[in-house]
């Protein structure tokens, strides 16, 4: 009995994969607009002349919003790659064939917009993410609106 | 847990004896508390599942894998909706959308063993 039952037995997976199927391409929107916002701070930024104290300040603030602008970008990657390797499945792809050309863009514009201090790529990230928006919601056969919290 | 799985009785192990019943390993933590990893499961082979049966099925996007887990939901079309019992620690329908009819191998019926496998 024992023989015949090591033999015969099989694996079922009851294996884990945490978050566990909760996806909202909203993480990576407000990641993206969190760096779009410090890109537009760090262009205004104004250069202090002279006072030592408005000096200190100035690199202060400037290097406050680099590192939040670079976290920012490395998050809005990390969400959008979470979306594109777990959520979504090869039917999507038949439905949706620009998905990987989508994520790829995407991905590539947050490591542009952390290393780069450009409005224009940071408008473009934006755009990539509204795109994924769009497909992600219309797999789930949702009509859910793109909004942005700025 | 509102379904817990019995105990295999002697018909459920002369039914496995004379290959009517398979056996499969539980790997995973998925339907914690209801299977644990280690445990061994008897199957019955059907297609036919109702709401809150736990199933063995082949995985939807990995031909190799079979996977186990309770049926939340019958669509009308027939397909299942699969969640594992531990809502903090599965891949399932919430992941993969639904299974068909067809990918169903069979309902677990109850609980052999609890086997200590080397890893």
């Amino acid at each position: 009995m024992f023989e015949k039952f090591r033999s015969n037995i099989e694996v079922a997976e009851a294996h884990c994969d945490a978050p566990c199927g909760v996806y909202d391409p909203a993480s990576a929107r407000i990641a993206a607009e969190a760096v779009l916002s410090m890109t537009k701070k760090i262009l205004d930024l104004k250069v202090p002349e002279g006072d030592a104290k408005a000096t200190a300040n100035y690199h202060n603030t400037l290097a406050r919003y680099i590192l939040v602008k670079e976290e920012q970008a490395r998050d809005a990657k990390e969400q959008l790659l979470i979306l594109w390797t777990d959520y979504f499945k090869p039917v999507h792809l038949e439905k949706y064939p620009n998905l990987h050309d989508t994520f790829w863009k995407a991905a590539k514009l947050c490591s542009a917009c952390k290393v780069e201090v450009s409005l224009e790529h940071a408008n473009e990230l934006m755009d990539a993410v509204k795109e994924v928006h769009n497909i992600f919601w219309a797999t789930k056969d949702r009509d859910v609106a793109w909004y942005t919290a700025s | 847990m509102e379904n817990e799985l019995r105990g295999a009785n002697w018909k459920d192990r002369l039914r496995f004896s004379l290959d009517r019943r398979l056996a499969f390993l539980i790997e995973g933590e998925s339907m914690w508390p209801t299977l644990n990893d280690g445990d061994v499961v008897l199957v019955k082979r059907t297609q036919s599942a109702r709401q809150d049966d736990i199933v063995l099925a082949n995985h939807p996007y990995r031909s190799s894998v079979k996977i186990v887990k309770r049926v939340a939901e019958i669509l009308p079309d027939g397909a299942l909706i699969l969640r594992g019992d531990n809502p903090l620690e599965s891949t399932d329908s919430r992941a993969f959308g639904s299974i068909s009819k067809s990918d169903v191998i069979g309902r677990v019926v109850c609980r052999l063993a609890k086997l200590n496998v080397d890893k």
